[in-house]
């Protein structure tokens, strides 16, 4: 019992990074409709950003970190201004080809300019120490992940419910020709769709890398943030958040009870499960096309 | 008429392929030894790919001091971002453009068997291999020379010292999913039914995966008391990190790839102290165990001079002063040594020769023998078999544990 | 183009004398290749065939029937592992194993196609990506298969010919290719391929109109599969040793990423896409070998980047011209070669 509880938690722990990365692909799926590969990237470099902030620059973490999540909001705006508004007539194919061009441009930059040596990020909290419930242990840097998840995901709701921007952002998300006909200018709205994305993502980054760093740390939990974006439904902000849980979940059970060779993959397996059942994901209306 | 075509165009061909060599041996000028090389500068292995870039320090600093023979080294490396098909293709290039004399080291074990029967069908000496694996002798090649002791060494050693020095009676492993990690887990459960003992846990660690927590969970169940990492030194700083916040502390052990103590402190915020790892060289154990020695430390004497004179000549100002870039140097000193001795008139199997009587040859690395060809004996290609195990101190030097350790050749079982 | 006027001559091998004439010179030019250039040369060239195989089937499933596959290193992985151990194991001449390793593929493709019905856009993407990473895992596990310690490829015989060069088994490829090419091409022709574009332009009215949408979507995910079954056959005979993790995701990535850039529904499109990006994939590492260019970049690292992460300019530079590619011509080369052409036609208007 103690073990499955364990595991549990380990499951929300790592679901929680996974939830930052699909509420990212989810808010750009929704705005632009492409599954963002560049996700981890609009990630990566931000974090790397803090950590020359810190090294070359001698800021302070904290200053090093609301630097690094300004730059990411700027980094997503000027992706999506730069690049993938002047695609021409796009096709999803098309876009998926852009964004991932695009992560190999970024993943390329940072190589470039940080080499591939190993390292680890300052962090004020150790990211060794951790919290006990009677016998389940969680690491404070986890909770702190939790927590991150949890206030982003809700604060996210509530920007869209509340504030005139988001509400805009959800029109646009829902019809762009009515919404550009209310006078609302959706190519404004798209870019900082993009750059909240990114934002969110780097929250992300920056809570894995005081466990390590390197140019590919991304890679892992943006495949998982898009099998959890997918479970969820692709469009549901909720559902993301869930989607990850479930993905951080069952890899640990999976992992614990049957077959550790095959934990990494056992996502995917669920993802076609899910699928077969509910071809739109758990969370977003299955949508029927008029012919 | 066809055959006077076909003659024309094979002469062309050879013409094309082969007009490099204006010396009687491919590769070799008057004034120039051409050696080849590959590595990852980019991709997910590109730590690895300061192996080549010590190797072309180290021949630069060999050609600044008169070359060999009034020859030059001119070091011809490229990226083959740890993919084979890639790898092939400059490989090819290289020869066929240039014309190499010989190649040196190489990183990954899956890029060298994409051209080994190349190599080795061209007659083409290749020495010092950079992975541990077994492939490389078995069966053994005339003209593939390796030096890299094998991974099943390091799970030897490090198992049997756990056993009898430090009476561990649970002893798992963390194994990544390919040679290098299978190897670990064949030496580890050798040893261990030698002493009638069963493995605690073998707990396989996906290439891609980031996520370690399930890992150091099976470790805690099992209650392993001594656990093997043969993973890849971002594995072992989140194995170490999740175990650490699950309050479990075994005694970690690990192998050379991820000994280079100061790199391991600083990326596991200090955890690393008290890890025992095993390694292959760039110390000096014999009469010194129980000393503690630094990566610049002056009683190393060879590797001192090498800091001054090449590394800080010869490398580029980001590089870093670690033991990648050290073995670079150290995988490539037989092969130098073995131009030497072959003397001025250099040819391929004049090399091979001089490196067949190579006998307790002494660098960087452990003492390094060949024997002369015979298909049936792997010992006659293997170099070096001996490692010694060191533990990492809180500043990141090493406490040297034990003296050189011969380590035994398991057969690849069929 | 040229207005076609019956049923015949849209579904002719060769629209004009013209097209022929260019046919037998790429023929001919193919047959002389490996006699003008080194042997390095027809390496790539052996590679580059390979990856054609892969993208042209990929092209299939992509560009005619609609779907999107990013597991297609599965596929590629099954045709590997299955035509060296029907080698090795059962003893099949290489052929027939390479023939049964593509039917193997189709299996498998034929399956994945089953849930594959339902699904559609990113959701397809990330259950055909799951697919190709479980494959390799896998794979990984089977110790006949050498798990992932690799296995060797054992000599390639034909018909009593022992295939050891480069330039031997350059023609194999060849053949091989230019078969699969025109057999992709005129699939695209029959009510086969009416059928996959009718599913790809609007695949529910394609269903009212009777086109049996299980029996085509199924069909189109085995026959891309079985193509890059075939393919990877002959890749395992240019690595002579192959293991699981050599078809990782990134490969996946790459054969989308050709099929793409090269231009979809077409079947010169992929072959200009994986030509062009296979080339660039193997040459960019040499771009510091540039002269001038070279120098300068390596100027520029020492000053504002570093020095020892400068290959990393590879990634930048593949991933720029993905980027204009796709932003410039969303048909990718092929509809940059219509273009030019019609340019070129119309001129000087």
């Amino acid at each position: 019992m103690i073990d499955f509880l364990q595991m549990v938690t380990s499951g929300i722990a790592v679901g929680s990074s996974y939830a930052l990365m699909a509420l990212g692909m989810v808010l750009i799926y929704k705005a632009s409709e492409v599954p963002n590969f560049v996700q981890g990237e609009m990630a990566l470099l931000p974090v790397f950003i803090a950590y020359m902030l810190i090294y070359t620059y001698g800021q302070s973490v904290f200053m090093a970190f609301f630097g690094a999540l300004i730059f990411a909001m700027l980094l997503g705006c000027f992706l999506e201004f730069a690049v993938v508004r002047r695609a021409k007539n796009p096709n999803i194919l098309g876009l998926i080809i852009i964004t991932i061009g695009l992560e190999m441009v970024l993943l390329g930059f940072v190589s470039w300019k940080f080499g591939a040596d190993q390292r680890v990020m300052p962090f004020p909290i150790s990211s060794y120490s951790s919290f006990m419930f009677g016998n389940v242990y969680i690491s404070t840097l986890d909770l702190l992940t939790l927590v991150a998840a949890l206030v982003i995901m809700i604060s996210l709701f509530l920007f869209f419910r509340f504030s005139k921007l988001g509400v805009a952002m959800k029109a646009t998300q829902q019809n762009e020709t009515a919404a550009r006909l209310m006078g609302i200018r959706t190519n404004r709205v798209k870019m900082i769709t993009w750059g909240i994305s990114a934002t969110v993502g780097t929250v992300a980054g920056l809570l894995l890398a005081p466990v390590f760093m390197e140019p590919y740390m991304m890679w892992d939990p943006l495949l998982k943030g898009f099998a959890a974006a997918v479970i969820g439904g692709m469009t549901s902000l909720p559902g993301a958040v869930f989607g990850a849980y479930i993905v951080g979940i069952v890899e640990h059970l999976f992992g614990g009870y049957v077959s550790m060779e095959y934990k990494a993959v056992v996502a995917f397996a669920v993802i076609v499960i899910v699928l077969c059942i509910k071809p739109s994901g758990l969370f977003a209306r299955h949508y029927v096309k008029k012919v | 008429m066809k055959n006077t075509l076909w003659t024309v165009l094979l002469g062309a061909l050879l013409v094309l392929g082969f007009a490099s060599a204006g010396y009687s041996e491919v590769g070799v000028t008057d004034t120039e030894i051409h050696i080849g090389q590959w590595s990852p500068q980019t991709g997910p292995a590109a730590p690895w790919g300061a192996v080549a870039r010590g190797t072309d320090a180290y021949f630069k600093w060999i050609n600044a001091n008169g070359g060999i023979h009034g020859r030059k080294l001119v070091h011809h490396y490229f990226d083959d971002a740890y993919n084979p098909a890639k790898t092939i293709a400059g490989v090819k290039q290289l020869q066929e453009q240039t014309g190499m004399f010989a190649w040196a080291s190489g990183v990954g074990t899956a890029c060298g068997l994409a051209v080994r029967d190349y190599l080795m069908e061209n007659k083409i000496p290749w020495v010092g291999p950079s992975s541990g694996s077994r492939h490389w002798v078995t069966p053994p090649q005339k003209y593939l020379f390796n030096v890299y002791p094998l991974y099943l060494g390091d799970a030897q050693v490090l198992t049997e010292y756990a056993i009898t020095k430090m009476g561990k009676t649970k002893i798992a492993v963390v194994y990544q999913e390919d040679d290098y990690g299978k190897q670990g887990l064949e030496g580890t459960e050798y040893v261990l039914k030698k002493h009638g003992m069963e493995l605690a846990a073998g707990v396989p660690v996906s290439l891609s995966d980031t996520d370690m927590r399930p890992h150091a969970m099976r470790l805690r169940q099992a209650d392993a008391d001594a656990v093997l990492l043969f993973v890849t030194p971002g594995h072992v700083a989140r194995v170490l990190g999740t175990a650490k916040a699950m309050n479990y502390e075994p005694q970690w052990m690990s192998t050379t790839t991820c000994g280079d103590f100061p790199l391991m402190i600083a990326i596991t915020k200090g955890l690393y102290e008290g890890v025992i790892t095993a390694s292959f060289g760039l110390a000096q154990p014999t009469g010194n165990v129980g000393g503690v020695e630094h990566i610049n430390d002056p009683r190393l004497e060879r590797l001192a001079k090498f800091k001054t004179e090449i590394f800080d000549e010869f490398a580029a100002p980001d590089e870093r002063w670690g033991y990648t870039f050290n073995a670079g140097i150290g995988f490539v000193e037989p092969l130098v040594e073995g131009i030497r001795r072959a003397g001025r008139d250099l040819t391929r199997e004049k090399l091979v020769k001089e490196l067949e009587k190579m006998k307790d040859f002494k660098g960087l690395l452990g003492r390094i023998s060949y024997g002369p060809y015979d298909p049936e004996d792997p010992l006659c290609r293997i170099g070096q078999q001996e490692i010694f195990l060191q533990q990492c101190t809180a500043d990141g030097g090493s406490k040297i544990l034990t003296d050189w350790q011969t380590t035994e050749f398991i057969p690849m079982s069929e | 183009m040229d207005m076609k006027r019956n049923y015949y001559e849209d579904i002719r091998l060769f629209s004009s004398g013209v097209t022929f004439f260019w046919f037998v010179l790429l023929m001919a030019f193919l047959f002389f290749y490996p006699f003008i250039f080194k042997n390095y040369y027809v390496y790539m060239a052996n590679y580059i065939a390979i990856n054609i195989i892969v993208v042209v089937g990929l092209n299939l499933l992509v560009g005619y029937t609609g779907q999107i596959s990013l597991g297609h290193a599965g596929f590629y992985a099954i045709g590997a592992y299955a035509t060296i151990t029907l080698m090795t194991v059962a003893h099949f001449p290489f052929l027939l194993a390479l023939v049964c390793a593509g039917l193997i593929a189709a299996v498998f493709g034929f399956l994945l196609g089953l849930p594959a019905l339902r699904l559609e856009g990113p959701y397809l993407a990330i259950a055909t990506l799951g697919f190709g990473l479980t494959i390799t895992t896998v794979i990984g596990r089977i110790e006949m298969l050498g798990g992932r310690q690799g296995l060797h490829a054992p000599d390639l015989i034909i018909m009593g010919h022992q295939l050891g060069t480069d330039r031997q088994f350059y023609y194999l490829v060849v053949i091989i290719t230019v078969l699969l090419v025109v057999f992709a091409r005129n699939i695209t022709k029959t009510k086969v391929g009416r059928a996959f574009i009718a599913i790809r332009d609007a695949h529910i009215a394609a269903e009212t109109m009777g086109v049996n949408l299980v029996l085509y979507k199924t069909m189109a995910f085995a026959l891309s599969a079985f193509y890059a079954g075939v393919a990877g056959g002959l890749y395992a005979f240019v690595l002579r040793f192959i293991e699981p993790e050599l078809f990782n995701l990134f490969l996946s990535v790459f054969f989308l990423t050709m099929a793409v850039a090269g231009g979809l529904g077409s079947v010169m499109g992929p072959i200009a896409g994986a030509i062009v990006l296979s080339f660039l994939d193997l040459q960019l590492r040499n771009i510091l070998s540039i002269p001038y260019i070279g120098d300068w970049l390596r100027h520029l690292s020492a000053s504002y980047f570093s020095l020892t992460g400068v290959s990393n300019i590879q990634f930048i530079v593949f991933g720029s011209i993905l980027i204009a590619i796709m932003l410039f011509e969303p048909l990718g080369l092929y509809g940059l070669w219509i273009r030019m052409k019609k340019y070129w036609r119309t001129w000087p208007f």
